[in-house]
């Protein structure tokens, strides 16, 4: 994984940065209508989800079905919070990637011993009841009638003397969505050089030289499933304040048959792959 | 109430034993998730209600000739869908499987419409609704004797053609070790395509059971039946057929007194936590051996 090839590397930057500057500028181009605006936002929202489910059989090489398990978790997550007690979403973020984690090591910790098939059933029917849970439970969730009035998004800056800024529009979320995309890429290189990374690549190649290297595979999976579960939670938590309307129909299976396409599409385990995968929804 | 319960998830467990069983025999053969095999026991719905309402056949005629046509559904998503990728990581054919599953759903809603449909009720056997059996104030109706027959003959049969003949035979040998198999003189690809075909005949069967016994047909339909079946095939251990058929039954009842006695709004939510639970404490199941991937899944 190590790119010492120094011209090489500064050649894919400079292409980096012109899509960056594109995606940046691209608001301002004359033929963008908020139409299109929108339809971006959500292929950035699935670039952030493909780039978290990327981790399980990108870089572990274990088949997830029910990733959309943990983008509803996320969701309800921050549309909750934002209705009973009207929390910013900056906070709801970290709480999110909390939530996320934890319901990922929840699942992960007992089944993450199966291989194969047995774990991809286990996150389908993880999934599913999800999904019933949120149709359900109308105490908590309001059912199938849905959960409307979520406040969308809003910058305060009234503690540093600054005005309260409330995103209205596509455009403050079009630049909120490339920020999140852009520290998930960030963080997703990061992982992926670091020995967390390297432990990973390691199992997926092969476990039992793996583990004759002296890595844990549970506690190694565990923990690529917890990321990649607070990661989906995050991108849930995006979409309830972007919609600002939530329903169980959302999170069905077919979702997550959707992002794990967009990988397979884009190239398993290939972080710029993955990405441009999640344009296939433009499609 | 309890006896009633017991006879509802009889009823309907039996059903799920038969579609567990085209799972699990595909599982079996190509270690593949056939995703797809719900659609084919919601096209076997569609076709008994057409055969009927366009074409007039009596009931018993156009479930016969429904089995067939779930049959050749069923050989020929092998042929076009899965031969291809034979060769290919598990991940493809797995994928195929859902988007062909997806595909097929969508076909029939441009063929016969979204909306649900009743089943054409005049067709089926007038003795149907009487009352066949009473015993302890549960009235069982011929109904329930008819699908509790087919069940019973089906699976008796099926039994009867993995066992003794030969082609359950090679069945049985391709499940084994493909190379094997066709080193012996057996065609595999063949023989998968027929394993697909009796799989869909059971399917299909299932399909126009349900569709009756329910009166109501629509689309998707297979789609949370066929995820029930298919923990049910889970819960008999993936790949035993005695296992998907036991399973189908448990699960069946569970379901039913799940029901009856906890919440019917976790009616489904039960069989995923039945296919969970089971896979987590013991994921060979009741009956099967744990399948030692041979291929990486990726």
């Amino acid at each position: 994984m190590g790119k010492l090839n120094l011209p090489k590397l500064s050649r894919g930057n400079k292409v980096r940065t012109g899509v960056l500057v594109l995606a940046l500028m691209l608001p301002f181009l004359p033929f963008v209508t908020d139409y299109i605006l929108h339809i971006v936002i959500i292929v950035y929202l699935y670039m952030l989800l493909a780039l978290g489910l990327n981790i399980v059989p990108g870089f572990n090489g274990l088949l997830d079905l029910g990733y959309v398990g943990f983008y509803g978790i996320g969701a309800y997550t921050s549309g909750l919070l934002t209705v009973h007690f009207g929390l910013s979403y900056w906070l709801i973020i970290p709480l999110a990637f909390i939530n996320g984690a934890i319901w990922g090591i929840l699942l992960g910790a007992p089944t993450l011993r199966l291989t194969g098939d047995y774990f991809a059933i286990v996150t389908f029917g993880f999934s599913e009841l999800v999904v019933l849970f949120l149709t359900n439970e109308i105490w908590l969730t309001r059912g199938p009638l849905g959960l409307p009035g979520i406040e969308p998004v809003s910058l305060d800056l009234s503690l540093f003397g600054g005005p309260k800024w409330e995103f209205v529009g596509e455009l403050p979320y079009y630049y909120l969505a490339i920020v999140m995309v852009a520290v998930t890429v960030f963080v997703m290189h990061r992982i992926q050089d670091s020995r967390l990374g390297r432990a990973w690549f390691a199992i997926r190649d092969d476990e039992v030289a793996a583990v004759s290297c002296g890595i844990s595979l549970l506690t190694y999976k565990v923990i690529a499933f917890a990321i990649s579960a607070a990661f989906g939670a995050v991108g849930g938590s995006f979409f309830a304040r972007w919609v600002t309307f939530l329903s169980p129909d959302m999170f069905k299976f077919w979702e997550s048959f959707l992002i794990l396409c967009m990988i397979v599409l884009g190239g398993m385990g290939n972080i710029w792959g993955v990405m441009i995968g999640a344009w296939y929804w433009f499609l | 109430m309890f006896l009633q319960q017991l006879v509802n998830g009889l009823t309907i467990g039996g059903i799920y034993a038969m579609i567990a069983v085209g799972y699990t025999m595909i599982y079996g053969v190509i270690q593949l998730i056939n995703f797809a095999h719900g659609e084919i026991y919601m096209l076997g719905a569609f076709f008994a209600f057409t055969f009927i309402s366009f074409l007039g056949l009596p009931f018993y005629a156009a479930f016969l000739l429904s089995m067939a046509c779930c049959a050749v559904c069923g050989m020929l998503l092998d042929i076009f869908a899965y031969r291809p990728l034979r060769q290919s990581p598990r991940l493809a054919a797995l994928i195929t499987a859902i988007g062909m599953s997806i595909f097929l759903q969508n076909l029939a809603m441009v063929i016969w419409g979204s909306r649900p449909k009743p089943f054409p009720q005049g067709a089926l056997p007038a003795y149907f609704e009487e009352t066949a059996v009473t015993f302890s104030g549960v009235s069982l109706s011929w109904f329930h004797l008819f699908i509790f027959a087919i069940t019973l003959m089906m699976m008796i049969g099926l039994n009867l053609i993995i066992q003794k003949t030969r082609w359950g035979k090679a069945m049985r040998a391709v499940a084994q070790n493909k190379t094997m198999a066709a080193l012996t003189g057996i065609n595999v690809n063949r023989v998968i395509s027929y394993t697909f075909a009796l799989a869909g005949s059971l399917g299909g069967a299932a399909g126009i059971m349900v569709g009756a016994y329910y009166n109501s047909l629509y689309p998707t339909m297979g789609y949370i039946a066929g995820v029930k079946a298919f923990a049910a095939a889970v819960l008999g251990g993936i790949g035993s057929v005695p296992g998907a058929m036991l399973g189908g039954v448990v699960l069946g009842v569970a379901e039913a007194l799940g029901a009856g006695y906890l919440s019917s709004l976790y009616r489904d939510g039960i069989s995923y936590a039945v296919m969970i639970i089971v896979i987590i404490l013991i994921p060979a199941g009741l009956f099967g051996k744990l399948i030692k991937e041979t291929k990486k899944s990726m």
